[in-house]
């Protein structure tokens, strides 16, 4: 077992719900399914030594992480089931305009802060000697990144019910967003992939170049 | 809060499940290894998000398992320094508040790290702060009235910010046997623990800033 890379890429909060409710939509069917089938067995009166399609065992483990990160990142005081994909994307181009770093604007987007304090908080940078007051960067336009901020909230929070969820998650992975869960993050200006920059974090720039192909477009 | 690691690894197929597409049961083998449990120096692993590269399966000799080598990212709960996150506060004791997140329990805010000035109760068993105190010595803080006083209670909704994080990796030893009766196991530190601080405008419970704003916005930052 070898570690290549600890810190590849950072993911939104919304992006782990997903696919998270995914994985566990798809473990909900196929455990009604073969309910259903041991079922129709039993009234059939057909021998269990009958040929089963092979079935995945899921462990206690895997379950009891799924299910508790779900109930974390769905919870009422986040913003994230709230949260769409289209409506993620098109909050990260609007706060492209602004001196934020990635990190930063993960932040804005995991928090979707309502208040000025709450932006406040997630954007202020320490750094030894240089203080930067979130104030004299934005200036006034913090009340225009609020507004973005609650515009990508869409008004009714999304409750995935039952076995008819994939249909609805599967069109986001083919088109063009940033909840993309294959390998290319299509969206331009809000790369998931890329480094955040060195002055927040205290790792070194570890996985420099091995976003070679995710990485878009840098600002 | 999360982010994907690459990492490499050799998974062992059993012939039952030979009939489902290997990249399920592959998934299905490396999530029974992984999920929910610490790597060293990576994080607390959530979940596989996807399969990178898959080598040949190889049969070994000795036993029936196909054996595959595989490439594969996964999901990791790691929250970078500085990272501001939503909990609950699970507990309170006169060092510390711990903080838990539901799958992840061993977040702490030592005493410093709270809003100054600030004591433990011990009636309430709960931390508060008292905005724009001179009070500093712990028995003038408990003088004064409740009404002014801001507790962090269990089971609110708190705002943290990560200040830092440490792993801890036990290797267990033999078990020790004293004259021929064996040795409790010593207490077991946890894996993987996060520390945070509410000492800022803004964090601390969700309550203390909602809606108001008026909440202290004299309070300067150092």
């Amino acid at each position: 077992m070898e570690v290549i890379n600890a810190r590849s890429a950072l993911l939104s909060n919304f992006e782990v719900l997903e696919l998270l409710r995914e994985l566990e939509s798809d473990h909900l069917a196929r455990t009604k399914t073969e309910i259903r089938v041991k079922k129709e067995e039993e009234v059939s009166g057909i021998s269990s030594i009958a040929k089963h399609p092979a079935t995945i065992e899921i462990t206690e483990n895997v379950r009891t992480i799924q299910v508790e990160a779900i109930q974390h990142l769905s919870a009422e005081y986040q913003p994230t089931s709230s949260q769409t994909s289209t409506g993620i994307t098109q909050l990260v181009k609007d706060l492209a305009s602004y001196d934020l770093t990635k990190a930063e604007k993960l932040q804005i987007v995991n928090l979707a802060p309502m208040q000025p304090v709450e932006l406040y908080v997630s954007a202020f940078r320490y750094h030894e000697q240089i203080v930067e007051e979130l104030e004299d960067r934005l200036g006034e336009s913090m009340e225009t990144v609020l507004s973005t901020v609650s515009a990508s909230l869409s008004a009714a929070p999304s409750h995935p019910t039952d076995a008819s969820s994939p249909t609805h998650l599967l069109p986001i992975s083919s088109t063009d967003t940033m909840a993309d869960l294959s390998v290319q993050y299509p969206s331009e200006d809000f790369d998931d992939a890329a480094i955040v920059d060195d002055m927040i974090f205290e790792d070194e720039g570890q996985g420099v170049g091995v976003e070679g192909d995710l990485d878009k477009e840098e600002d | 809060m999360f982010n994907l690691a690459i990492l490499k690894d050799t998974v062992a197929i059993h012939p039952s499940n030979f009939g489902l597409p290997p990249e399920q049961a592959l998934v299905a083998e490396l999530n029974k290894k992984y999920a929910n449990r610490v790597l060293h120096d990576v994080g607390l692993c959530i979940s596989v998000f996807d399969l990178s590269e898959v080598g040949e399966g190889k049969v070994r000799y000795g036993d029936g398992f196909l054996w595959y080598k595989t490439v594969f990212r996964m999901v990791i709960f790691r929250p970078f320094t500085s990272e501001v996150i939503l909990g609950k506060v699970k507990s309170s004791d006169e060092s510390s508040v711990r903080v838990s997140l539901g799958f992840f329990d061993d977040i702490y805010i030592p005493a410093i790290y709270l809003p100054q000035p600030s004591c433990f109760d011990p009636n309430e068993r709960a931390h508060f702060w008292i905005p724009e105190s001179e009070f500093t010595k712990p028995h003038e803080l408990l003088d004064t009235p409740i009404v002014g006083r801001m507790y962090i209670d269990t089971g609110e909704v708190i705002r943290i910010r990560v200040e830092a994080d440490e792993f801890y990796d036990d290797e267990p030893g033999p078990p020790k046997a004293l004259d021929g009766v064996a040795v409790e196991k010593e207490v077991r530190r946890a894996p993987y623990s996060v520390i945070a601080s509410v000492a800022e405008q803004g964090l601390g419970p969700v309550s203390w800033w909602n809606g108001t704003g008026a909440e202290d916005a004299a309070m300067e930052e150092d």
